[in-house]
């Protein structure tokens, strides 16, 4: 198992895929196990997309996009939102820890607010595993 | 000669064979061109021959063989790869076959609990148990989770019409053309846009006027009814109206994803939060995926991965 988890991260073209950019051009620091894949809103990220992520072996999915009220479609993120809720209580319906999924705001001009959140991201992903691995142990 | 045509059922009803007979009069029609060879719901057949009597189990080879029903236990497997072994084309036959249908909503607890709940008496002791409870799998599969199928004909039954339809498209070697689209796609209600917010309960009846054809009733998930059709496979009226909207109630879902690789409970609470509609007022979420809880979607509680 490689040591960090692979986290797949939807980015929003008009925001966060900029600020990840950003984050590039200033040399910000993350965990390099992330695959940023670029949509043209968060709102076109289907609840299906995460879960085939999770379903093909990914240990966490991201969606990010712009702050709420700076949509560049209006209302984009209200529906990424919405979508956001259907995600974490269906993942746990379908035996996945809701932790594997998170919502983030980031605007285009926040390279650090994006690798924190990749980095809280990474974080949280590996206490999970540790967690899991603690209880597979007791249970053997 | 004639086209063999091999029949076998597995954790099943017997509802989609009883479907098939229910044709009516064109099925004499396609009968005389085919030959059925093993059909247990009709025929008294033996599952061995008399010249293979090496062999714990052999069933004729066969053209054509249709599946209906899940695989729950160990007999339903070696019946299934004997079927698969015979059968040049292989049909899974109905809901059950396709996406595990209502036996496979036992998936959200162990074989063992299922068991105990079923076969142990209510309060005191413990009833009796079978000699052999390893001999179930852990949990109800789909028949293509076990072997490769050609066709997948869902259905809760599948439509007389449907299962003759794949029947002679594949007597005249024609292809059988998927079915992709949704329920909604025949449903002649009307759509106004938005509607109702909540969902209300099932037991509630919908508004409409006896005397008016369903073309004139309102969407039933306008009018807060929680109608599977968005993200059923259509296909249950032919080109005309849908079964269940026929009778004036919601799609329960049964003809399972619209595509093979779809989530029921996953896609129709997307449906409802992308068009405003609180998602959280759906009692028993789980059983949105009643006729689907095969390839693991259905998963006991507890299980975090």
């Amino acid at each position: 198992m490689s040591p960090e988890p692979k986290i797949i991260a939807f980015c929003c073209n008009w925001c966060s895929y900029a600020a990840a950019d950003l984050a590039g051009i200033l040399r910000l620091q993350y965990p390099g196990s992330i695959r940023i894949i670029r949509v043209m809103c968060s709102g076109m990220v289907h609840p299906e997309m995460v879960l085939h992520a999770l379903d093909k072996g990914a240990d966490g999915v991201m969606i990010i996009g712009c702050h709420p009220g700076e949509c560049h479609y209006l209302t984009g993120n209200e529906m990424a939102l919405a979508r956001a809720e259907v995600i974490a209580d269906t993942l746990e319906d379908l035996g996945y820890a809701s932790e594997r999924f998170q919502l983030t705001w980031v605007s285009s001009a926040e390279p650090e607010r994006l690798v924190e959140a990749f980095r809280t991201m990474s974080g949280r992903l590996m206490l999970l595993r540790s967690e899991q691995q603690t209880s597979y142990a007791k249970k053997n | 000669m004639k086209p063999k045509l091999s029949f076998e059922w597995l954790h099943a009803c017997s509802g989609c064979e009883i479907a098939l007979l229910n044709y009516g009069e064109p099925l004499l029609a396609l009968l005389n061109r085919v030959e059925i060879v093993h059909f247990p719901l009709l025929m008294d057949h033996k599952y061995t021959r008399p010249e293979r009597e090496d062999l714990p189990l052999s069933l004729p080879e066969a053209d054509i063989g249709l599946v209906s029903g899940g695989v729950a236990h160990q007999e339903h497997l070696t019946v299934l790869h004997e079927m698969r072994r015979q059968c040049r084309t292989l049909i899974a036959l109905g809901t059950c076959a396709t996406h595990g249908g209502i036996p496979a909503m036992r998936n959200q607890w162990s074989t063992a609990d299922t068991l105990q709940t079923v076969l142990a008496a209510g309060d005191t002791e413990p009833g009796p148990m079978l000699d052999e409870p390893s001999l179930f799998l852990d949990r109800v599969y789909s028949v293509d989770e076990k072997v490769p199928v050609e066709v997948s004909l869902p259905g809760c039954p599948p439509q007389p019409e449907l299962i003759a339809a794949i029947i002679e498209a594949l007597l005249n070697k024609d292809t059988v053309p998927p079915a992709n689209k949704s329920v909604c796609e025949t449903c002649p209600t009307l759509r106004k846009g938005k509607g109702q917010t909540t969902i209300r309960r099932f037991l509630d009846n919908a508004d409409y006027d006896r005397d008016q054809p369903v073309s004139r009733m309102r969407c039933l998930l306008e009018q807060g009814l929680l109608c599977m059709g968005p993200v059923t496979a259509g296909g249950c009226g032919g080109k005309d109206t849908p079964l269940c909207l026929r009778a004036r109630v919601p799609c329960r879902g049964c003809y399972g994803p619209v595509r093979p690789g779809g989530n029921q409970l996953l896609d129709m609470k997307n449906a409802l939060a992308s068009n405003g509609i609180d998602h959280r007022s759906i009692v028993d979420r789980k059983s949105l995926l009643r006729f689907s809880g095969a390839h693991g979607l259905i998963q006991p509680a507890g299980k975090r991965r």
